[in-house]
């Protein structure tokens, strides 16, 4: 029983395995495809994990990671076959999955997203790994699509679980030594992990710590970016630059360009009633209102789902090689000069250093996700924090006209012409910088007037949020309110003071007055 | 659909009966027919569950802790927890977890304020004899090697460890080509050398002849990456821990350990050679050297400084660059009274 697990005993030293190609790459991880010589020179894939530079404290981590993968077995869950080390790198060999990830899939073939039916059944089988887990007290905490992999037959699997955790093992010290009281633990993990656009509100914030549902969130933005190609805001990279944002969001953002014209509305019916709804479900602020793996899989969007030979024949098919896409995808790389994007499928980075976002407004018609920011921390206009304000700002913008089609196009026209608007100061500024003369008049008038478009446009939104009742204030805006209503309770202050003062000397007056009548009496 | 008919929920102290009566019967019916076996393990298996719902909530419910109470006491009263020690190796990894987790929360359990898990241990100490060797076995040893963690918070428990045979083993076991058993190993390794100051204090001055001769040959000397990496590293923890301060003393005056430690500033991998810095700077700071040691720093004066010059580390680290100032003004005010001319051979030094 336990031994059909590990029928096949892979070999543990690298003579064993001959390597074919390189299949993904991260900053202290590659992955390669190879085979094992002595087992039929049975294709597998390897991920060399540089010990040299990750820290002791990641130790754990990696241990935890090669137990879990030993130790869970699923259908939908990829294990490791064996890990052992080669000098200094950890070889974790692992069932090749010739599709390889979602993500590479799509960005590779479908930029604008899968079809609902293959959707449906990638969700399905990602949804039943999740339920697995879950019941097992893990957590994966880094669902997305560059973790969901597929195999030749069409198979599904949940993979990577470099920073997965156990709500079983979590705040006991588990073999870590440092120990806390555990029985009262309440179940709950607070360290704040997984990649930031797929993090769940509760994970960022982590008052009271957070749990399965967080999972559940993360499977939601999935569910997005299967099907727009991308996560929401994952056009916002955090970027060092203005410039390098606007040229970017230009040069690969088709979808955004579609949507300027009026193909938008199509868009957004493109997905069904029961896809926006299941997804609505899942990316509810309140994680006790988010639905389990397992009720989630009784949705009626996961009825009638079809087989894994319909991702082969519609996915599949006509497909480039993963050596094949992940060259090409090194190229690209190559030419994004400072391309903060992920890295490819290999990748066990979990980089959290994105601009918080204080919440999210999952719109259903428009299914689109729309970040809340936290108030801008005013600083110096010049300097580089201007340019993160901006972003931030675009976020609303290209957000938004999902919204304007509930609304109508009245505000949305209004919305979608500034960017025509702006563009030639965007692009003039992108040359300034790449040919290296920066002629500073040019550059400070293209940002004024980049900076008025954009004023402008803030207006603009806020005015249309108001309209649906919503509500947003700058924090210069909220600052001139309170310090009105402050003012006019300072006003109201010295009035009464001034009342009472003359009260008194008026008591005072008939004082002074009853006792001289007193004393002449 | 047992449970729809079922008037009321079994008690704690009737989850741990039954879970008794199914141990005994998977442990002495090994001849009976398979499925009959089968379904008595997957009995188990839910009963598993059962007992870790109790004592972990389910997510929305807190634990009570009368019921825990119960259980905890319950399960130590009839010897059920080597029962289920023994019956371990026939469950599926999916049991094997949720046993681990119930007996994980079971040493932290308190009654009355008192243990009941270091209590029951303390008469049972034989039971790591079960568990330690649990790494020799590459099925069990994911299983047996965190409940001999969970087991060795208790302090009666880890003296007995340390004082037994298994000590030396461990040095075997550190070198499993498996590296999911290696590290859990390690881990093991690392919490029964760090955890109860005391008694490791009183195991290291009594053993440090055979220990250390062990820990350098092969650990350090190992021709594995992560053997050495966490070879080094756990030697810093100890020799700096101040209950350690004997032990350390006497580490740092032997010329062959600080031979070893030069050895190692040498390696091409910059994490070892961080934390061989961690532990060379205590033969460099040592106020009573003996002169071997002092001559050898003084005859490869100036090739150290040059080394301790170009070694820096990716990341600011002020503790680093201060003891680093340390070291250097301490090499570089070094007195060659002391000419007894050590040879040098295997001394040089890394540049």
């Amino acid at each position: 029983m336990i031994m059909a697990a590990h029928e096949l005993q892979f070999p543990l030293d690298s003579e064993s395995y001959k390597i074919i190609d390189e299949i993904g790459a991260g900053v202290s991880a590659t992955v390669y495809k190879a085979e094992c010589v002595p087992l039929n020179s049975t294709i597998v894939a390897i991920k060399a994990i540089d010990l040299d530079q990750t820290k002791a404290d990641h130790f754990d981590n990696i241990r935890r990671e090669a137990k879990t993968m030993s130790l869970l077995s699923h259908p939908n869950i990829l294990n490791a076959h064996c890990s052992f080390t080669v000098d200094r790198r950890l070889w974790v060999v692992m069932p090749f999955m010739s599709g390889g990830s979602l993500q590479s899939i799509i960005s590779s073939s479908f930029p604008d997203g899968l079809s609902e039916q293959c959707i449906a059944i990638v969700l399905k089988e990602t949804l039943n790994a999740l339920s697995y887990l879950h019941n097992q007290g893990h957590l994966h905490r880094d669902i997305k699509a560059s973790n969901i992999l597929m195999d030749s037959n069409g198979s599904v699997k949940l993979a990577d679980f470099g920073v997965s955790a156990s709500i079983y093992e979590s705040g006991s010290g588990y073999g870590s030594g440092s120990s806390t009281s555990s029985s009262a633990a309440g179940l709950m993990l607070t360290d704040v992990t997984g990649t930031p656009y797929w993090m769940a509100p509760e994970v960022i914030h982590s008052h009271t710590g957070y749990s399965y549902k967080a999972d559940i969130w993360s499977f939601g933005i999935t569910a997005l970016e299967l099907a727009h190609g991308r996560p929401p805001l994952s056009h916002l990279p955090p970027s060092k630059s203005l410039i390098m944002k606007i040229t970017k969001r230009f040069r690969f953002s088709d979808y955004e360009n579609n949507s300027t014209t009026n193909s938008k509305k199509g868009r957004s019916k493109k997905f069904s009633k029961a896809f926006k709804d299941m997804v609505a479900l899942c990316l509810d602020q309140d994680p006790a209102k988010r639905p389990s793996a397992e009720k989630l899989m009784k949705h009626s969007f996961f009825k009638n789902c079809k087989n894994s030979e319909f991702l082969v024949k519609n996915v599949l098919q006509g497909l480039p090689s993963v050596e094949e896409r992940f060259r090409v995808s090194k190229i690209v790389k190559k030419a994004e000069v400072n391309d903060e994007d992920e890295v490819e499928s290999g990748s066990d980075q979990n980089i959290v250093k994105h601009r918080r976002i204080s919440g999210w407004n999952f719109n259903e018609d428009g299914f689109e996700l729309e970040p809340v920011f936290p108030p801008n921390e005013p600083k110096d206009d010049h300097d580089d924090d201007d340019s993160v304000v901006k972003q931030v700002r675009f976020g609303g913008e290209t957000i938004i006209p999902g919204e304007s089609d509930v609304s109508g196009d009245s505000g949305g026209s209004n919305l979608n012409s500034p960017p025509g608007d702006y563009s030639p100061g965007g692009v003039k500024n992108e040359e300034n910088v790449q040919g290296s003369v920066v002629n500073p008049e040019t550059m400070v008038g293209g940002l004024m007037t980049l900076k008025k478009s954009l004023d402008d446009q803030r207006q603009k939104v806020s005015d249309l949020i108001t309209l649906f009742g919503g509500e947003v204030m700058s924090r210069e805006d909220q600052l001139v309110q309170l310090i009105e209503r402050l003012r006019q309770e300072l006003e109201n202050e010295r009035q009464k003071n001034f009342e009472l003062q003359m009260e008194l000397e008026f008591l005072k007056i008939q004082i002074s007055g009853a006792s001289t009548t007193d004393e002449t009496d | 659909m047992k449970g729809l008919f079922k008037s009321k929920p079994p008690t704690p102290v009737e989850l741990v009966q039954q879970t008794r009566e199914l141990l005994l019967f998977v442990l002495n019916n090994t001849e009976t027919r398979e499925r009959k076996r089968a379904e008595k393990i997957s009995e188990l298996c839910k009963l598993l569950l059962d007992l870790r719902t109790v004592l972990y909530g389910d997510g929305q419910v807190e634990p009570n802790s009368d019921a825990c109470a119960q259980l905890t006491k319950e399960f130590f009263q009839h010897d059920t927890f080597r029962l289920l020690i023994a019956s371990l190796p026939s469950l599926n990894s999916g049991a094997r977890q949720n046993a681990i987790h119930v007996i994980a929360n079971l040493q932290r359990q308190r009654v009355n304020s008192k243990l009941i898990a270091s209590e029951y241990l303390e008469n049972n100490l034989d039971i790591m004899d079960t568990l330690i060797p649990g790494y020799e076995d590459s099925d069990i040893a994911w299983t047996y090697g965190p409940i001999s963690r969970e087991c060795l918070r208790h302090q009666n428990v880890a003296r007995y460890v340390l004082e037994s045979k298994h000590m030396k083993n461990f040095f075997d076991y550190l070198q499993n080509p498996n590296f999911d058993i290696q590290s859990d190993v390690q881990a093991t390794f690392k919490e029964l050398m760090t955890r109860h100051k005391s008694t490791v204090a009183e195991f290291l001055s009594e053993n440090y002849d055979w220990f250390f001769e062990d820990y350098n040959t092969k650990l350090l000397q190992s021709e594995s990456y992560i053997t050495r990496r966490h070879a080094v590293k756990l030697l810093g923890d100890m020799l700096l821990d101040r209950s350690n301060s004997a032990v350390m003393v006497r580490y740092v005056s032997s010329l062959d350990n600080m031979r070893i430690m030069m050895n190692l500033l040498r390696d091409s991998k910059k994490a070892i050679k961080l934390d061989t810095f961690h532990v060379f700077k205590l033969f460099v700071a040592n106020q009573n050297k003996p002169p071997e040691i002092s001559s050898i720093l003084v005859s490869n004066r100036s090739k150290l400084l040059r080394f301790f010059d170009e070694f820096t580390i990716d990341k600011e680290d002020e503790q680093f660059e201060a003891d680093k100032s340390q070291i250097i003004k301490e090499i570089a005010s070094l007195q060659s009274t002391d000419r007894s001319c050590q040879d040098l051979d295997n001394c040089d030094v890394p540049c």
